[in-house]
């Protein structure tokens, strides 16, 4: 009984100090003890991987009973986000059709006045270094060289050949790619020094930090308020300047607005609040490189330009494409010494890599049409 | 070849190691995914406490060492830790149960529980002393609580496994 009681703390003791060795030597950092590790993993892993699959249908219910409120809580939080996304895309093609309708009420060319043509991409490239797409539409449905192709996203590339029942589309990261742009950029948020009391400044008694912006009075036009809703009826013929005049309605019911004459009002936005725009040239650089916009002025009134600022072609008698055209956003400044201005890096929004359905706008670039002998 | 292997099979301790090392395939991926109250449940704390109900509280402590050896491999806690805390808890275990005249189903679950809510307050004192921080707090009185009821309830068959497994060492013993 002796004997067997000085085994058992013989052994205990042991135990213990093996532990204790372990211990120490694992907080030293002892390469045995990973050695250890990496060989006891080596054995385990593949034991590991078959339980992984043999308990996967029992870990699946158990996460079916336990989760199932969590999943139906994240699937309406998930469905009201997509409500709210369709809304605002509506919301967003609403105020497209709107600007389309006023840049055609006032004569200025816009997508909505441009034929187009859809097609569906059917192979890609084999090369490893052309970037291009081959669509199943061609000549027969009044494609040319130079046209533009667009998807649901924005801007996919232009036609660089064309065929009868096929044409071959050269992407905008293509490196000999290149396109007028327009960087739309947010005017920078300023916070006016106001006196108490000015009647311009909205001031307001909570902890919330609020940014306003005040409203100057324009000299030339009297009674012409930025920002501010004016009646119609006050508002004079004015001339600006030698060459600009501004015509307006003087009296009441004057405002061509049928069943609404006296009631009616014209919002001004503040000069202040629109986007300021500067114009460069976006450039493909490549597979697996974003596409970037050369020639951007450093210019004051535009200033530091943000990530995530749109990116859309300029138009113009020489460009590629005609205007408003979505390409991407900004996604990074990389700035230069000197007078040069930024070089910005694009996001492309159309998803380059899974290209379906596009449409090739008839639209064809005075730069890309024949010469004629 | 085969010799060996069946001479190796034969062996308890070999069968032992076999069985924990399933166990602890089990406790790393369905016990590790499955966390009733938010608790992981400690199936190689069982495994330990099994082997003292089955073998006596000297084998429980060798055993319990050994499973607590191959948990601290697979775990980022320092090596040695574990293997104190199991090693203590398969000691527990067939010491208490030692004292128990005719002991029945029921004792060896309670014991099976108690072992295991002692090793669950074990462990997280054995982590401070080896420097870790944030590990004794309140919420392991209620960490020790669900898994000694569990432990307790899934006692009986993981101490039948361990009578089977250490049959051979106990006889050499």
């Amino acid at each position: 009984m002796a004997g067997n009681s000085f085994t058992r703390r013989r052994a205990i003791l042991l135990l213990a100090l093996t532990s204790v060795m372990l211990v120490t030597l694992d907080l030293r950092g002892s390469g045995s003890v990973d050695g250890l590790r990496s060989l006891f993993g080596t054995l385990f892993r593949p034991v590991e991987r078959v339980t992984r699959v043999v308990v996967r249908p029992a870990e699946n219910a158990w996460h079916g009973i336990t989760d199932y409120g969590n999943v139906l809580e994240e699937n309406r939080r998930l469905k009201d986000l997509v409500a709210y996304g369709e809304g605002a895309g509506i919301a967003a093609i609403a105020s497209v059709r709107e600007a389309q309708e006023l840049l055609a009420l006032n004569g200025l060319p816009s997508l909505a006045g441009i034929n187009s043509c859809t097609a569906q991409v059917v192979g890609q490239s084999p090369s490893n270094f052309a970037q291009t797409v081959e669509i199943n539409r061609g000549s027969e449905c009044g494609i040319k060289v130079g046209m533009p192709v667009l998807n649901a996203a924005g801007l996919v590339g232009k036609v660089t050949d064309v065929y009868d029942g096929r044409s071959v589309v050269m992407l905008v990261t293509d490196p000999s790619y290149s396109l007028a742009v327009k960087v739309v950029n947010a005017p920078p948020t300023t916070v006016p020094s106001a006196s108490p009391g000015d009647s311009a400044v909205d001031t307001t008694s909570t902890s919330t930090t609020t940014t306003t912006i005040k409203v100057t009075t324009t000299t030339g036009i009297p009674g012409f308020v930025p920002g501010s809703t004016i009646p119609p009826s006050t508002v004079t013929n004015q001339t600006l300047s030698p060459n600009v005049t501004v015509t307006v309605p003087t009296g009441p019911g004057q405002i061509n607005k049928p069943g609404s004459a006296n009631q009616s009002e014209i919002t001004v936005p503040a000069g202040a609040d629109l986007p300021l725009r500067e114009t460069g040239a976006l450039e493909g650089r490549g597979i697996s490189r974003q596409p970037v916009v050369r020639f951007i002025e450093n210019q004051p009134r535009f200033g530091e330009v943000r990530i995530g600022s749109p990116v859309i072609s300029a138009g113009g008698a020489t460009s590629l494409a005609p205007p408003d055209i979505v390409l991407g956003t900004v996604s990074r400044v990389m700035k230069r010494s000197g007078s040069l201005g930024p070089l910005l890096e694009v996001r492309i929004t159309a998803n380059l890599d899974a290209l379906n359905f596009v449409r090739v706008l008839l639209y064809q670039p005075s730069t890309e049409r024949p010469v004629e002998p | 070849m085969i010799d060996r292997l069946i001479a190796l099979g034969e062996n308890g301790w070999a069968r032992l190691f076999l069985v924990a090392l399933v166990v602890l395939s089990f406790q790393t991926t369905i016990f590790n995914d499955m966390r009733p109250f938010g608790v992981c449940l400690q199936v190689m704390l069982l495994l330990a406490a099994s082997a003292g109900l089955a073998r006596g509280s000297e084998t429980g402590a060798i055993a319990g060492f050994m499973v607590g050896l191959m948990y601290d491999l697979v775990l980022t806690t320092p090596l040695g830790v574990g293997a104190a805390v199991l090693a203590a808890v398969g000691y527990l275990a067939g010491y208490v149960h030692s004292f128990v005249h005719e002991p029945t189903w029921w004792s060896r679950m309670l014991l099976a529980a108690g072992a295991s809510a002692v090793g669950m307050i074990l462990m997280p004192f054995a982590l401070t002393v080896v420097g870790a921080e944030g590990v004794l707090t309140t919420r392991v009185i209620g960490v020790a609580f669900v898994v000694a009821v569990f432990n307790g309830a899934f006692s009986l068959p993981f101490e039948r496994v361990c009578r089977w497994a250490l049959a051979d060492s106990t006889q050499r013993t």
